[in-house]
């Protein structure tokens, strides 16, 4: 099943890999937070190509693009809907304005799409797990987590075993109406989850022979540390931030204005 | 002091009408290899999971009769302070490894007693290194081999420094030849560390040779239970389907057809070979 193939993490070292998650999802924050205060394209446009030099560093441009040939639809879509409500709104007129708040609209949104993928792309799960763990998330629910990607592949490979075996005896998973073809699924799904619940019960038993639960204050093999590119992410995240936030207010009081990139341009 | 003592061990799970195991009393003492064996659904897993607490902490049910482990009573004991003391491997590889990486899931253990780091980092690297999978040690369980996962299984329990270990069927899933890389591994627990080892196996040809002891079961009760040699050349043996070494029976087929061969019985071709051997240089 190569929808999960996504979710086997191989460990990759480079740069922005070996940066501290905590760091890079608050460079995440702070990039929502950014495009959210502005809505000129200008702006946008630059955020837009902020995240470059990290898929570069991190070596992930393929995945990466991909992630982004995911977001095309729902983009065009916003886009869409964006240029019709102007066009309607403003009695049957587009102005190359409206056009350009548009585009800044649909940017904003893949922006976010972005540095999302970009975090996603560069935080191994256990990274991750060990993150929530540091910042004082209960074990229960890192692990849960740890697990649920543990075995997000093991679980899709049984669904195939499943429906091989189902259609050896004749299931025709392609056949008929959308109700019915929904229902062909029903004698797949049934033993999939017997066999995750028994499967559940197998670990559970596994966990209790390893001493789960044994003291309140568990240790790691790991620890995170801030490194010398973490610094460096953090004086990235604060200089864009107090940048953004002077510049917004300095744009409240009208002291300054962003050029539109039809000003730009004509 | 034994490592292992029941004494009339009756065992049912919950909702079951008859007991899984029934007056159970066996012995094990410090430093044996004792191997259990008998057909399926005969109570051995259930009885793995007496030795280390599951029974009656994990599952409920009604138990009956005095079970100690290394010295400790299993029923007064939470699972995880049994848990310091006995490890326990089971049949599928795949449910009982849950990390993201080898060495993360060998440490689980030590993590959940609090151990600190710099310990865990030791003793980690300390049990990959016993079992041979410390050069794969950062990738993930689930890439590596059937044989390799066994593998890790064992070292997440050894990490721990038991005194007993517990194998329930670790080969089931595996080829012969992992199999018997997995038997070997085992086998030097128990003759290089010195610790106890029970392991629940059907094949007998490979893991035989190993053994100090083997207890036969069957219907919940055990049936019998002596030195290998003895067991294995039992008439009764044979009829509870237990699969007996070949070199076992060969041996047994050759001497009823009167051929002067040495009249111990032997546990692996190897042995059986030295005999021939003998035989023929003699004459």
């Amino acid at each position: 099943m190569s929808v999960f193939d996504g979710l086997k993490f191989r460990k990759v070292y480079s740069p922005i890999h070996n940066l501290d998650p905590r760091m890079k999802f608050v460079y995440v924050i702070v990039v929502f937070v950014v495009a959210i205060l502005f809505n000129q394209l200008l702006v946008l446009l630059a955020l837009f190509f902020m995240p470059i030099p990290f898929v570069l560093l991190a070596g992930v441009q393929r995945e990466w693009l991909r992630s982004l040939r995911g977001a095309v639809f729902l983009a065009t879509f916003i886009f869409i809907i964006n240029i019709a409500t102007r066009f309607l709104g403003s009695g049957y007129v587009l102005t190359i304005i409206d056009v350009e708040e548009a585009i800044a609209m649909t940017v904003r949104f893949v922006v976010l799409v972005e540095s999302f993928s970009v975090f996603f792309l560069t935080t191994s799960p256990d990274h991750l797990g060990l993150a929530l763990e540091q910042t004082r998330v209960p074990y229960e629910f890192a692990f849960a987590f740890t697990t649920a990607v543990r075995f997000v592949p093991v679980l899709a490979e049984e669904a195939q075993t499943i429906m091989d075996a189902q259609k050896a005896r004749g299931l025709e998973l392609e056949k008929g109406g959308f109700l019915k073809r929904i229902r062909n699924y029903i004698p797949i799904l049934i033993p999939l989850i017997v066999s995750a619940i028994r499967r559940s019960l197998e670990l559970a038993e596994a966990m209790e022979s390893r001493a789960w639960g044994a003291t309140k204050n568990r240790t790691n093999l790991y620890e995170l540390k801030f490194h010398r590119g973490d610094f460096l992410l953090l004086a990235i995240n604060l200089i864009m931030l107090a940048t953004a936030i002077y510049l917004r207010l300095q744009l409240h009081f009208g002291y300054v204005s962003i050029p539109t990139i039809s000003q730009i341009l004509f | 002091m034994p490592v292992i003592e029941t004494k009339n061990l009756t065992y049912t799970y919950p909702g079951g009408k008859l007991p899984s195991i029934k007056d159970v009393s066996m012995k094990v003492e410090k430093g044996e290899f004792v191997l259990i064996t008998g057909p399926s659904g005969c109570g051995k897993t259930t009885l793995c999971r007496c030795f280390n607490g599951l029974i009656p902490n994990f599952y409920q049910g009604e138990i009956k009769g005095e079970i100690t482990v290394t010295g400790l009573n299993t029923s007064k004991k939470h699972t995880y302070e049994m848990a310091k003391h006995v490890g326990l491997v089971f049949q599928n590889p795949e449910n009982q490894l849950f990390a993201l990486s080898i060495e993360k899931d060998v440490a689980f253990g030590l993590e959940n007693l609090g151990v600190d780091r710099e310990k865990i980092r030791q003793r980690v690297d300390w049990a990959l290194k016993q079992v041979g999978i410390y050069d794969i040690r950062e990738r993930s369980p689930h890439e590596v081999s059937g044989g390799q996962q066994q593998r890790v299984a064992i070292a997440s329990v050894l990490a721990m420094q038991p005194e007993l270990i517990v194998l329930d069927e670790p080969t089931s899933f595996l080829d012969p030849l992992s199999a018997k890389k997995i038997f070997a591994v085992i086998n030097e627990l128990n003759t290089k560390l010195g610790i106890t080892v029970v392991l629940v196996e059907h094949r007998l040809d490979l893991t035989a040779k190993y053994a100090s002891r083997i207890i036969i079961m069957d219907q919940g009760k055990i049936c019998l239970d002596g030195k290998p040699r003895k067991i294995l050349n039992k008439e009764e043996t044979r009829l509870l389907g237990v699969g007996i070494p070949k070199a076992t029976l060969l041996h047994q087929e050759l001497l009823e057809n009167k051929l002067k061969l040495r009249n111990t019985t032997p546990l692996s071709s190897q042995e059986l070979a030295n005999f021939l051997e003998e035989l023929l240089k003699t004459k």
